[in-house]
């Protein structure tokens, strides 16, 4: 469960984020759209306390979160995972090592046979295997975003905050991870936040989508709604959507 | 003006409450002992050829320059001596310090800097982990721990170089030049040396680790860290070296004044 009250966001001059509230239920699947620079990233970074917000409240499972010290959230962020918008692979590792670095932190208890398997588990989930032993370097960027998904779902969080999971990828990947992530909802009662460009997708498998502008939730509601929204900014999204069926 | 000044008094700030937070980490949950050996080994090779031959050539310079001067005196025999004497004072642990903020420090800040931009340590925040332990406190011991190292090596090796230009250019044969180092190198020079090459090394070490982890800003951001590092590191040896000079001459004072 998480919610946002009225959170705002500012740098230097710049509000970014101008009072957005809404909240998820538990096991449900949020999607957030919106265009390039309207602060879908900066809104994901305030749940893991990345960013702390200039004013407002972030509650998870009824827990104020945004005014805890950098200390206070290490057993928060244990709860969330979170996916960047970039692959942030730690390049001095090897592929392998940078799955199992959050299992080594969360699951000390785990031998080497079971982490390996995990690993292994966790990597064809993305479609990826064999490249256990090569550094981030050396695969190609969609894969390096696919192990970063890999990454994160392996410590196997309740809250996952997805920031653009399937840019750049290609439609078939792009269509098992959508899979996945309701897949994980659906199983696992993960609650997930997806940011995304990608209407089509969101009306397929949201439970609840958002749409941002300029730092404003301009829509917001489960997809039968939004499609009912006259707003141009969604409208623009759903014609975008309807011209991709048609050309399938 | 005024601007300025405030900017440089909250980053000094900035870079104390960091390295309390890199001791209270050391304290409270210290990382693997094998984290602190991979930066040393890291370090040390890195470093290692660099460093000893810039000692070497430390000592020749010395020794060359007061050749120049002693011959006038007709007091060669002290050679070796007083060149040994003023690079392990002195010149051995500034120049060789120098070397390392270029070194070292520019490789730390970049490194700390690129995880910083590309989001690799709010990845490791993210997973539960805490990045001042993970790869700071790693690197910062590593770097003091291996600079001390270095610069030891630095000071053997300028002593090496010092001895084997006085027999090429002055003539001077080893035996000869090591004969007066114990009547003018005392066990103070030497504490005083050490006392330097550490506090050069936490220095440093403080430095290009808070600059790096603190850069922002994409690549623009990790190439100011690096300038800033370079920069502060080297205005901030010779400040804490006229310092350390005050501290020991006032220590060195009080010792012999009481025996
Ligand atoms: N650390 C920061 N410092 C200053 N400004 C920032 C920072 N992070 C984000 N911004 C500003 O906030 C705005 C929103 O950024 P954000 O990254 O959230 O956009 P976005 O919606 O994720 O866009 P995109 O779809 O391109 O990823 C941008 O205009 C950016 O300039
Ligand atoms: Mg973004």
């Amino acid at each position: 469960m998480i919610d946002f009250k009225n959170i705002r966001k500012s740098f230097g001059e710049r509000e970014v984020l101008k009072g957005i509230t809404f909240s998820v239920p538990e096991g449900q699947i949020l999607f957030i759209l919106g265009t390039s620079g309207t602060g879908k990233s900066v809104l994901l970074k305030t749940i893991v306390g990345l960013l702390k917000p200039s004013s407002g409240e972030v509650f998870i499972n009824d827990r104020e979160i945004s005014c805890l010290s950098e200390r206070e959230m290490f057993p928060v962020r244990r709860m969330c995972g979170m996916v960047f918008q970039q692959p942030a692979l730690f390049d001095s590792l090897s592929i392998f090592e940078n799955v199992a670095f959050g299992l080594r932190k969360h699951q000390p208890e785990l031998d080497h046979a079971q982490l390996s398997a995990r690993v292994k588990e966790c990597l064809a989930l993305v479609n990826l295997s064999g490249i256990e032993d090569k550094l981030p370097q050396a695969i190609s960027y969609g894969m390096q975003k696919r192990v970063s998904l890999a990454r994160t779902v392996a410590v196997s969080p309740r809250i996952l905050l997805f920031d653009e999971p399937t840019t750049g990828l290609d439609p078939v990947t792009t269509n098992s991870i959508n899979h996945l992530i309701l897949e994980l909802s659906r199983k696992l009662k993960t609650t997930s936040l997806v940011v995304s460009h990608d209407m089509q997708c969101a009306l397929d498998i949201a439970d609840h989508i958002l749409v941002l502008d300029k730092g404003e939730i301009v829509a917001q509601g489960p997809p039968q709604t939004l499609k009912q929204s006259t707003h141009p900014l969604v409208q623009d999204f759903l014609r975008e959507a309807l011209n991709a069926e048609t050309a399938h | 003006m005024p601007k300025l000044l405030i900017d440089v008094i909250d980053d000094v700030g900035n870079c104390l409450l960091f390295v309390r937070e890199v001791m209270f980490t050391a304290l409270t949950s210290p990382c693997s002992f094998a984290s602190i050996c991979e930066q040393i080994w890291t370090v040390t090779l890195q470093s290692l050829p660099t460093t000893a031959l810039a000692g070497f050539f430390v000592g020749a310079i010395m020794t060359v320059q007061f050749t120049l001067q002693i011959t006038t005196f007709g007091a060669l025999g002290y050679l070796g001596g007083l060149s040994t004497s003023g690079t392990v004072r002195e010149v051995g642990p500034l120049l060789i310090a120098f070397l390392l903020s270029g070194k070292v420090g520019a490789f730390t800040s970049a490194e700390l800097g690129t995880m910083q931009v590309t989001e690799q340590i709010d990845a490791i925040r993210c997973l539960g982990a805490n990045p001042i332990q993970e790869i700071i406190l790693p690197r910062y011991l590593g770097i003091i721990i291996s600079s001390f190292f270095l610069l030891a090596v630095g000071l053997v090796m300028s002593i090496f170089g010092g001895m084997l230009l006085g027999l090429v250019f002055s003539g001077i044969n080893p035996e000869e030049y090591v004969r007066h180092i114990p009547t003018i190198v005392n066990k103070f020079s030497v504490a005083n040396g050490m006392f330097k090459c550490l506090v050069f090394a936490f220095l440093l070490a403080s430095i290009c680790t808070y600059k790096g982890y603190s850069a922002r800003g994409g690549a623009k951001g990790v190439g100011r860290a690096v300038v800033s590092t370079a920069v502060l590191t080297m205005v901030g040896i010779v400040v804490f070296d006229w310092l350390t000079s005050l501290i020991t001459d006032t220590a060195m004072n009080v010792v012999l004044g009481n025996s």
